[in-house]
C-alpha cells in the first residue's frame, strides 16, 4: 500500500511540474509572438491607465511599418498633451513647457515596459511567466499571463494577449495580496493592412535634434547599495540638481526591466523628517535617514523592498 | 376543514349584509369585532366603489394607523446626550451661571472671551497645532469664537511652511525621477561610448 501511495504522488508531483514547465515554455512561446507582433504589425490602440482612487490617462497608440522604416506614435488625450514619436530608433519627446528633444533609443517610455514588450526574455533573471487561462477583454478573446517575482521583492503583473494577433491588451499590477495598483486597459484596437495615415506623415526630417549625452557628468558617489533584488541592475548614476528645488542629489537608477527606480542621497538637511513611506499613484516614495544621509527611493516597488535597498547602503571610507 | 366553511360562511353573510339582505345584530357585532372580517368590511366597500366608478379623488389610505404603530415601536429617549462642550468642566461651569443671571450673563461670558483672547495673545507661539483643544472646542461650539480665529491664524504659520517646503522636496524628487526614467536610454549609451555610433545598423526592426 505504501509504495503505492509513494508512487502515485511521486507521478502527481512529476506531472506538476512538467505542466509548470510547459507552461512556463509556452508562456514564454506567448511573449514572443508579442514582441514579434510589437515590431512588426500595423495598429492602432487606444487605451486608458488607471489608479485606484487616483487618475485615469487614456492614451491612443499607433504603430506602422513603412518602407522597412518603422513609426510609432503615443499620444496622451487629456490636458495638455503629450506626444512621443518614434522613427526607427529616434524617439522625440514633445511636451508643454519643454522645448521637444530627441534622443535614440528602440523603445517610447510608454505605459507598459518596452522591455517587456520588446525584450521579454531579459525579464527572465527577475520574473517567473505562467501562462494562466483564457478570457475575454477588449472584446477580444484573450490569454492571461501572470508575471512573478522571482524572489517576490517586486509587484506581480497580469498581463493578457490577444489570441489572434497576441497584442496585450491588458496589463494589471498586483500587491502581494492581489490588489490592483494600476491597470493598463485597451479599449480598442485595430490591426490593418497598411500603416495608419498619419504615421506615413510624420516629416522625420524635421524631428528635434538629438541629445547627445554629457559623459562629464557621471560620477563616483561615496556610497553603494549591498542589496539589490534579484535581476535588478545599476543603469546609471550621476550628481544633479533636482529640477524644483535646485538641491544636488547624488543620483542612482536601478532597473530590473520592468520597472525603473531612483535611489537619491542627501545630506540630513535642517528639517529632519524620519522615515516617510507612501504611494503616489502606482509609485512608491520611501525616505528614510541613515547616519548623516537621507536616502529617497522612488519608484513602482513594495516600500519593503525600497526600505531593504535603502538599509543595505553601504558608505566608502575615504 | 370546519374552520375554511366558517370564514366563507361569515364572508358570504358579510357580502349579503352589504348589500342590505341580511341584517344580523350578531353579524354587525362579529364584523366590529373580528379584525379580519372588519377588514374585509372595509376591502369589500373600496372594490365596490372602484367597480361603480364612485372612489374620492383621494383615497384615504390608513396612514395614521401605521404612523402610530411605528412611534409605538420608537424607542423612548429619556434624557438627550450631552453635547461636548457641555462636558469641557470650564464651559460646565460657566454655562449655568449664564442661564441663572440670564442677559448680564451674557456680557459676563463675552467678558470671559476676551480675557482667553488676551492670554492667549500673551503667550509665545507654539507650534504644534494640537496643543489648542480646549480653545478650538470652546470657539467653534460655545460662542467664544474670538479665541479660536487667533489661534488658528497665528500658531500654524511655521508649521504649514514647513510642510510645504516638504511637500516641494517630495515633489522636486519625485518629477525628477520621471525625467530621469525618460533620459534613462541616453545615459545607456552615453556610458558604452562608442556603442552610440554603431546602434542605427544594429537595431533595424525585425520584420
Amino acid at each position: 500500500m505504501k509504495w503505492l501511495i509513494g508512487a502515485l504522488s511521486f507521478l502527481c508531483i512529476s506531472a506538476a511540474s512538467a505542466a509548470d514547465v510547459d507552461s512556463e515554455t509556452d508562456a514564454r512561446q506567448w511573449l514572443g509572438n508579442m514582441a514579434q507582433a510589437m515590431q512588426s504589425l500595423n495598429y492602432d490602440m487606444s487605451l486608458v491607465i488607471l489608479q485606484p482612487g487616483g487618475t485615469v490617462e487614456p492614451y491612443r497608440w499607433r504603430h506602422g511599418v513603412i518602407d522597412g522604416k518603422t513609426v510609432e506614435h503615443l499620444s496622451m488625450l487629456n490636458g495638455p498633451g503629450r506626444d512621443v514619436v518614434r522613427v526607427d530608433n529616434v524617439v522625440s519627446y514633445f511636451e508643454p513647457n519643454v522645448p521637444a528633444f530627441s534622443i535614440h533609443s528602440t523603445s517610447i517610455n510608454g505605459p507598459i515596459s518596452g522591455t517587456l514588450l520588446r525584450n521579454p526574455s531579459a525579464l527572465t533573471a527577475s520574473y517567473d511567466f505562467v501562462l494562466v487561462g483564457r478570457s475575454r477583454v477588449a472584446g477580444r478573446a484573450t490569454q492571461q499571463i501572470r508575471i512573478i517575482s522571482r524572489d517576490k521583492s517586486r509587484y506581480g503583473y497580469s498581463l493578457w494577449l490577444d489570441q489572434e494577433t497576441s497584442l496585450p491588451l491588458k496589463l494589471d499590477m498586483l500587491d502581494s495580496q492581489g490588489k490592483v495598483l494600476e491597470q493598463v486597459q485597451i479599449t480598442s484596437v485595430a490591426v490593418t493592412v497598411n500603416a495608419e495615415e498619419s504615421l506615413q506623415n510624420v516629416d522625420v526630417a524635421n524631428l528635434p535634434e538629438v541629445l547627445i549625452a554629457n559623459p562629464a557628468a557621471v560620477n563616483a558617489h561615496r556610497w553603494y547599495a549591498g542589496w539589490l533584488p534579484d535581476g535588478m541592475e545599476e543603469i546609471m548614476r550621476d550628481r544633479h540638481r533636482l529640477p524644483v528645488t535646485g538641491a544636488p542629489v547624488d543620483y542612482l537608477l536601478l532597473s530590473d526591466g520592468l520597472i525603473d527606480v531612483s535611489v537619491y542621497v542627501q545630506p540630513v538637511g535642517d528639517a529632519t523628517t524620519g522615515e516617510q513611506a507612501f504611494r503616489v499613484g502606482s509609485d512608491t516614495y520611501f525616505s528614510t535617514q541613515i547616519g548623516q544621509l537621507t536616502v529617497t527611493i522612488v519608484g513602482k516597488l513594495p516600500p519593503q523592498t525600497a526600505n531593504r535597498i535603502a538599509q543595505s547602503l553601504v558608505v566608502k571610507v575615504p | 376543514m370546519e374552520r375554511v366553511n366558517m370564514s366563507q360562511q361569515k364572508h358570504e353573510q358579510l357580502s349579503a349584509f352589504m348589500d342590505g339582505e341580511h341584517a344580523d345584530q350578531d353579524l354587525i357585532k362579529q364584523i366590529s369585532q373580528d379584525g379580519a372580517l372588519h377588514g374585509n368590511w372595509q376591502r369589500y366597500h373600496l372594490v365596490r366603489a372602484t367597480l361603480r366608478n364612485e372612489l374620492p379623488p383621494q383615497i384615504q389610505l390608513d396612514i395614521a394607523t401605521s404612523v402610530a404603530a411605528a412611534l409605538e415601536h420608537e424607542p423612548v429617549i429619556l434624557a438627550p446626550n450631552k453635547s461636548r462642550w457641555q462636558q469641557l468642566p470650564l464651559v460646565g461651569n460657566v454655562i449655568p451661571m449664564v442661564k441663572n443671571v440670564g442677559q448680564l450673563a451674557i456680557a459676563a461670558s463675552v467678558a470671559v472671551a476676551v480675557v482667553f483672547a488676551v492670554q492667549q495673545y500673551n503667550q509665545p507661539v507654539e507650534i504644534q497645532p494640537g496643543n489648542d483643544g480646549l480653545g478650538f472646542g470652546m470657539g467653534v461650539q460655545g460662542g467664544m469664537s474670538p479665541v479660536s480665529l487667533e489661534q488658528t491664524q497665528t500658531v500654524p504659520v511655521a508649521n504649514q511652511y514647513e510642510l510645504l517646503e516638504q511637500r516641494r522636496r517630495i515633489n522636486a524628487l519625485l518629477i525628477d525621477h520621471h525625467q530621469q526614467m525618460r533620459l534613462k536610454q541616453l545615459q545607456m549609451q552615453s556610458q558604452q561610448g562608442e556603442v552610440v555610433e554603431l546602434e542605427p545598423e544594429q537595431e533595424t526592426p525585425q520584420q
